[in-house]
């Protein structure tokens, strides 16, 4: 046989209007696909001390934790251009010290249940950052979330249960001083006003 | 190799809708046409497409070995020259690419012949992969083909496996997928893509090419402003190398597909450098650069192409002192090449172009297109094949 064996129809049917729309993350549809236990369940603390006796691990491993999700908030954090907006979205924020405004960090995600050989990892390991949503009248108020915008669960539990990638690190996010330097080539020649389409505009810029 | 009349499927547009083709009609015209198809033996295929489509693959890799360790020829090529360590260290790093499209003009007798090589942005992909492989089941269901039709076809279990091995030799990176603004034909190829890469796990983004921003940095973000890391982008590197924020590539950090390299191949300088390495080769014709047309003396019709266009334009025909233009377009300030003259080959009232699909360097099957005109342009038809 020289085609493919087996498209799945279902996967490639789109719903009416939906397509070439942006989508959202296909975080969900990757860990269905991988068919392993997804969840894991986390703690979330606020401090060294809070870490050292909420968690297993021990001091030094919680300070060392800390200052990685700090170094991990100021890489993958919101940022904004300005206080208020940020402020509006998680009530407390901070001057980053390069032109942008980010809000605090509410505290840091642990794994709850860790053996012998994850503590050993772990205190060399990775911690995500988590922030507090407070704009009001939002429905994702006082809910605690990643960089990325995933919601964890409500702020103050002793423990939540979460997908597991959400303990992944998250792409950096930065602050854009510029846009538009791409495409004026294909601006210009698009107002040839030749071919055959009878808009005047390149079907295309693949061939 | 033959062209036979068949019925349309009875409802295919709602079929089409259904499954998120918009572009089968474009500007009032069809593109996908299903009143007809090609049927090849499969002999035909085997000897004289997918053998040949990865020889010429791997001859072509042995022209950017060539063209990269030589400045005067970085110089035919038309690189910029503050992109050449770009482009160099992209091939030295091995950066993989995923896919590229070779056209041939072939008839169905006789060695296939090499027109270009869209090794960069090759376009239809949705309609090979996907579209016509649909066709073929809806058709052998309705028993309108014989059971045992085959189509060289087998792009999207290809792209879906070479994405499941680029996210390992691309660890830790999101993909951004980018077009440009106003073509739903991109936008569709895109999003198939995305769906392609989705299905091997890839968590991916759509950013258009005219949103990219960057920071102060000069990382290339997104509208959310998330740093890029790795993007496909569906738009020429001729065109990023030369505006403004072309002089950032290299200082970041990011992962392209297809690679800088990509840039030596989809690129009209390419055949005349395939001639001299591969003189006399079957599938090859004879081609010159500008300044070499008195080795062109024996041909009595050359075609003269621009180094770099897209669909069919800026095509003539010179005998002798006579330059007969086939086609307009923007494009030929960077210079010319010249191809001996081989039409296409007349299936009824059409010329017919083969387009033979890669994936990395594996043969993954053909698209077929037909124009009423000798050159093939952005108006021409998508008709699906068969293999009986």
């Amino acid at each position: 046989m020289k085609r493919s064996k087996n498209i799945n129809l279902t996967r490639m049917r789109k719903g009416k209007g939906t397509s070439f729309v942006l989508r959202p993350l296909a975080l969900g549809i990757t860990a269905a696909l991988m068919g392993c236990s997804s969840e894991e369940e986390v703690k979330v603390v606020s401090s060294v001390e809070d870490c050292v006796s909420n968690t297993q691990l021990d001091e030094a491993q919680c300070e060392s934790a800390y200052q990685r999700a700090l170094a991990e908030a100021e890489r993958t954090g919101p940022k904004y251009a300005n206080l208020s907006q940020c402020e509006a979205e998680f009530g407390s924020c901070r001057d980053s010290g390069s032109g942008f405004w980010m809000p605090l960090m509410t505290g840091f995600m642990v794994a709850s249940m860790l053996n012998d050989n994850d503590r050993r990892y772990r205190s060399s390991g990775y911690y995500n950052p988590v922030y507090r949503y407070s704009a009001s009248g939002s429905r994702y108020y006082d809910r605690l979330m990643t960089a990325d915008g995933q919601v964890i669960g409500r702020h103050g539990k002793t423990s939540y249960t979460v997908d597991k990638s959400a303990m992944d690190p998250k792409p950096k996010v930065t602050k854009t001083v510029s846009r538009g330097g791409f495409g004026a080539v294909a601006s210009a020649k698009s107002n040839w006003g030749g071919g055959r389409s009878s808009s005047g505009r390149s079907r295309s810029w693949g061939g | 190799m033959l062209r036979l009349p068949i019925g349309e499927r009875p409802r295919w547009k709602e079929r089409a809708q259904e499954f998120g083709f918009h572009f089968h009609t474009l500007y009032g015209e069809p593109y996908w046409d299903e009143s007809a198809y090609y049927q090849f033996t499969l002999e035909q295929i085997e000897r004289d497409i997918e053998d040949p489509t990865e020889e010429l693959h791997g001859m072509c890799l042995d022209v950017v070995a060539k063209v990269l360790e030589n400045e005067a020829l970085l110089r035919r090529f038309c690189i910029p020259e503050q992109h050449w360590d770009f482009v160099r260290n992209s091939w030295k790093n091995g950066d993989p690419s995923l896919y590229s499209r070779l056209d041939f003009a072939y008839s169905g007798q006789g060695p296939a012949k090499l027109y270009e090589n869209n090794a960069d942005t090759p376009t239809s992909l949705y309609e090979t992969g996907f579209w016509q492989w649909l066709w073929l089941q809806d058709n052998v269901d309705r028993r309108a083909l014989p059971l045992q039709s085959d189509q060289f076809n087998s792009l999207q279990e290809k792209l879906v496996n070479r994405f499941h091995d680029l996210q390992f030799l691309t660890p830790g990176r999101e993909l951004h997928f980018a077009c440009c603004k106003d073509t739903l034909e991109d936008r569709g190829t895109v999003q198939y893509l995305q769906d392609c890469a989705s299905e091997a796990g890839i968590t991916n983004h759509f950013v258009f090419i005219e949103d990219i921003g960057c920071d102060a940095q000069g990382a290339f973000t997104d509208l959310r402003d998330q740093v890029i890391t790795w993007m496909f982008k569906l738009y020429p590197w001729e065109f990023m190398f030369r505006e403004e924020f072309g002089s950032l590539l290299g200082g970041n950090n990011v992962r392209w597909l297809e690679p800088p390299w990509k840039a030596i191949l989809s690129n009209k300088a390419l055949l005349p450098m395939l001639w001299k390495l591969f003189p006399g080769h079957p599938n090859l014709l004879p081609s010159f650069f500008e300044d070499e047309l008195d080795k062109a003396s024996n041909y009595s019709e050359l075609v003269k192409k621009p180094i770099f266009s897209r669909e069919g334009a800026n095509i003539s025909v010179v005998r002798g002192s006579d330059v007969q233009s086939l086609s307009g377009g923007p494009y030929g300030e960077e210079g010319f090449i010249y191809q001996a003259m081989h039409p296409l080959p007349k299936f009824g009232k059409s010329y017919t172009l083969l387009g033979s699909w890669l994936v990395d360097d594996m043969a993954a099957g053909i698209s077929i297109r037909e124009d009423g005109n000798l050159v093939t342009q952005d108006m021409s038809r998508y008709l699906p094949h068969i293999i009986l």
